[in-house]
């Protein structure tokens, strides 16, 4: 499978779907739509500090949303013989409901910008033993840099694919995608002594990009599992918290973005409805979607419905700016149309929601966080749980430690409390530098205040 | 199906392992009086497994017709071919197991096929509709059904032949309850496998909705406990949340071999003697435990496995590579999502033994702690060190219930927790059986038991 085989494929099946379309609206079938995601991939897995499984897997999902009068039916089949079927099937749906909104239609086509192509030749090039290659690559590094660390699994993986869009009111939207990415996950292990779970990754459009990030994000793993080794427990205190990237969104900023959801905004379930254009976080905090930039993994020119997305601010110094509208919740809200945010694939309805953040670097040099004449917990990761409306979190820290006059100790037996929406206002300082998350979201280090740490009191 | 399979594999000399896969997964959700979304998820496909030169190669294809799948075999075995050089530790031929011959229907199937959608999108709007009008305080109460029908076959070179169907409805009710501006949310939800009769044989819609409002309402004027070491009473979901997430995963085989706490502790005490620990394909003591399979996905018939007994630890949980690894026999307990993914040992329904106490005993004999209910989420690590998040804590004091806390996340090492556990209750009820186990593909499993006391890290101010 290549791009042009590919793109072959794309317009084969844009002539199919056409032809479902036009026959959809002669039998009556007025709002019809198609979303096509293919995918090939090939993978090798590690398990156990070896090779696990080499496989090749292909698939075309389609999902299928018929809306009439109102009343949405949806169907998922990855079965193209029978789309037709579906398309009934999914009007069944519709139609034995008695619930009916005028809000709820599908929406109209809109002009869409260009973006880079994310699909760079060069991949079609790779195959299975490159993989393999790189997966012994993997093991030697574990080997002879990181004996001590297990690889619990890993997975290098080969992906190409394409995404289409069709509706019976015009909507077109086709990308192609190929990338090639590896991630690993294990532990460290001297004796007894078992250090805390961690995982890192690495995405690239093209071998040479890979193989920079993929040594570096293996390094981290690494260093990241020899770290936390020799863990101990800790009093209880109250104080500063550290965040890398990774745990500043998986934890922090993730829950305040699921507030902005425009579907818990209309339903009242967000803390955040009404505060459009008020401070709802510290000022140096800004925030905007950007899904126009090259070699980046969440850049696309459409959304879930084929809609237009662009460039534009979430939060500026603390100041919200939007919510995350698809085409129903933005007629709910009473604007015309969508702002690009619809969320999903072909295996679920159009959500809402951002695909590429981008947060503001801050002024502060990371390695002054190290630094500081107090205590102060840097936490890697949150094993937890967060409730959406009211903001509250808790959690095992993870792979953490804490700094106390430029020691760094390995921790474990620890949770942290807090709440997302008092978190946005504890914000002390923000690092110049970051990390990008998934190739995609662009990150920075968090220094934040006044936070309840529960450990087991004699520090033994 | 099964003559289709085995006319694939007919010729073949090394191991093969076809897996057709056919899944329907169909979700109603109500919310603000009408119907949110009315889905229905369709997917079906053969996966191809081969045992090559010592290693694995697997592909997978959505056309079932003999040349897709042989063509699936050939990709699959070229894939082995490849990787090969790469494996150190080689699988040698495997250790032959108690394979499942024959039909295996679930039960509920006629019930799941005999009710419209009509029926299911009533059921969840009427209860969306009740619950919103008890209290002006709810913001916002949804109400969802969801089910999966499953069918598969699977045929192996070496013996297995099977052909099985079942059916997993779940039903939740969350709810947001808005005081001034302080949000809270409740939430509950029940799932099995069988039909409704079993899915609501404990509680009606109608009382699973009362019980996710009351829990929102009443969180409203809840405060954090104090955070800390405590002496908890753990309700059976939450047991199942412990069992599951700080003991079932270590002791996955897979997870042993890569080194996690349960790795060389066979024979040693991990628990109290109180401790008694399986995991059964079977649902035990009562019908319908949401992990219930009747064949694993290696084509093996599920046992009960004794994992802990009587506070030593007896067996992991295997699949037919690790028990060759163990010389020991498979568990059945190989697991795969999808037609597309790969077989992996997986829980099914975890379960602590009950013991000799009562509930009223245990709350009556505890001077200072805590009774926690209602699971969230859970995770545990290689180290044993395990959280899950519980949505209420009730004080205890001087043996009564006293006051309803915030719930937060509890956490602990696993052997230390239940080296802990001094009450175990006669009670005994699944209860995890709603949501899905996270392992890199999602499963769906069940754990529950007796109510038991033990010590845990509970976070709090």
């Amino acid at each position: 499978m290549d791009k042009s085989s590919l793109q072959t494929k794309i317009s084969d099946q844009r002539n199919l779907l056409d032809g479902l379309l036009k026959k959809a609206k002669s039998n009556g079938i007025d709002q019809v739509e198609i979303f096509s995601s293919y995918g090939f991939s090939q993978d090798v897995t590690l398990e156990k500090s070896d090779l696990n499984s080499c496989t090749a897997t292909e698939e075309n999902m389609f999902g299928i949303r018929v809306i009439e009068k109102g009343s949405q039916g949806f169907i998922t089949t990855n079965h193209l013989p029978t789309l037709w079927d579906s398309i009934l099937e999914a009007r069944s749906l519709a139609r034995s409901q008695t619930t009916p909104d005028v809000d709820l239609v599908l929406p109209e086509p809109r002009s869409l910008e260009n973006r880079p192509s994310q699909y760079d030749s060069s991949i079609d090039s790779l195959d299975l033993s490159h993989l393999v290659k790189i997966a012994k690559e993997a093991l030697d590094w574990r080997k002879n840099q990181y004996p001590l660390v297990s690889i619990d699994s890993g997975e290098m993986t080969i992906s190409k694919g394409f995404k289409l869009i069709m509706s019976t009111t015009g909507v077109f939207g086709a990308e192609l995608g190929a990338d090639i990415s590896a991630s690993v996950m294990g532990m460290a292990i001297n004796g007894d002594d078992i250090g805390s779970f961690d995982y890192d990754s690495a995405t690239a459009n093209d071998l040479v990009t890979f193989e920079k990030r993929w040594k570096l994000a293996f390094e981290n793993f690494g260093d990241k599992c020899m770290g936390a080794l020799g863990a101990r427990t800790i009093p209880s205190f109250k104080g500063k918290i550290l965040l890398p990237p990774d745990a500043v969104y998986s934890f922090f900023l993730g829950s305040f973005m699921g507030a902005l959801n425009g579907t818990s905004i209309r339903k009242g379930k967000s803390k955040m409805q009404g505060k459009v254009g008020t401070k709802v976080a510290s000022e140096k905090l800004s925030i905007w979607e950007d899904p126009t930039l090259d070699q980046f993994s969440g850049t696309t020119a459409f959304d879930r419905e084929g809609q237009p997305t662009k460039k534009q601010p979430v939060l500026t110094n603390g100041i919200l700016e939007t919510y995350f509208y698809n085409t129903y919740e933005a007629k709910k809200a009473g604007r015309k149309e969508s702002n690009g945010f619809a969320t999903g694939g072909a295996q679920s309805l159009p959500g809402c929601g951002p695909r590429q953040l981008q947060i503001a670097p801050g002024s502060s040099n990371k390695n002054d966080f190290y630094k500081l004449n107090e205590k102060v917990l840097y936490i890697n990761r949150i094993s937890g749980t967060n409730d959406g409306p009211s903001g509250d979190f808790s959690g095992v820290i993870k792979g953490g430690y804490l700094i106390d006059k430029g020691e760094k100790i390995p921790i474990k037996e620890a949770q942290v409390v807090g709440n997302v929406y008092s978190a946005l206002n504890q914000i002390e300082a923000i690092s110049k530098e970051g990390e990008l998350l998934g190739e995609s979201y662009f990150v920075p280090y968090m220094l934040l205040d006044g936070f309840s740490i529960t450990g087991i009191a004699d520090g033994n | 199906m099964r003559d289709l399979l085995k006319e694939c594999i007919e010729e073949e000399s090394g191991l093969v392992e076809l897996r057709y896969h056919h899944k329907e997964n169909r979700s109603f959700f109500a919310e603000k009086g009408r119907i949110e979304s009315s889905a229905l998820r369709k997917r079906s496909g053969v996966g191809v497994r081969v045992l090559h030169n010592g290693t694995w190669g697997f592909a997978s294809t959505s056309e079932i017709t003999k040349a897709s799948i042989q063509n699936a075999m050939r990709v699959a075995k070229h894939a082995a071919e490849i990787s090969s050089s790469l494996r150190s530790e080689k699988i040698p031929s495997l250790p032959k197991a108690n394979f499942a011959i024959g039909n295996f229907i679930g039960e509920g199937i006629s019930d799941f096929k005999n009710k419209t959608v009509e029926e299911k999108l009533e059921l969840v709007l009427s209860i969306q509709e009740k619950a919103q009008k008890t209290s002006s305080l709810l913001q916002s109460v949804g109400c969802g059904y969801s089910e999966i029908y499953e069918e598969k076959a699977i045929v192996t070179s070496d013996g297995a032949d099977s052909f099985f169907s079942m059916v997993r409805p779940e039903f939740r009710v969350n709810a947001v309850a808005n005081q001034n501006g302080k949000l809270e949310s409740g939430n509950e939800s029940i799932g099995v496998t069988g039909g409704w009769d079993c899915l609501f044989r404990d509680k009606n819609p109608s009382q699973i909705s009362e019980d996710a409002c009351k829990t929102a309402i009443d969180l409203l004027s809840s405060e954090l406990p104090q955070g800390g070491l405590a002496t908890v009473i753990l309700s059976p979901s939450i047991v199942g949340l412990l069992v599951h997430e700080a003991i079932g995963h270590t002791v996955e085989a897979d997870f042993v071999l890569a080194g996690s706490v349960a790795n060389g502790k066979i024979g040693t005490r991990v628990g109290s003697d109180l401790v008694s620990l399986c995991d059964s394909g079977v649902s035990e003591y009562l019908p319908g435990a949401g992990g219930t399979i009747p064949v694993d996905d290696e084509g093996v018939i599920p046992e009960k496995t004794m994992i802990i007994e009587n506070g030593i630890l007896k067996s992991y949980l295997h699949n037919r590579e690790t028990a060759e690894r163990f010389q020991t026999k498979p568990t059945g307990s190989a697991r795969a999502w999808e037609y597309s993914d790969v077989p992996l040992i997986r829980m099914r329904n975890t379960f602590l033994l009950p013991g000799n106490s009562s509930l009223e005993e245990m709350i009556a004999g505890t001077k200072d702690g805590y009774f926690l209910d209602g699971p969230k989420n859970g995770q545990a690590d290689a180290t044993g060190e395990f959280m899950f998040a519980v949505q209420k804590a009730y004080r205890i004091q001087n043996g009564k219930i006293t006051s309803l806390l915030k719930g937060v996340t509890v956490s602990g090492l696993a052997f230390d927790v239940l080296q802990s556990v001094d009450m175990v209750s006669k009670e005994f009820k699944w209860d995890l059986g709603s949501g899905h186990c996270g392992k890199g593909q999602p499963a769906k499993v069940d754990a529950g038991g007796p109510y038991v006391r033990a010590k845990v890290l509970l976070g709090g101010n």
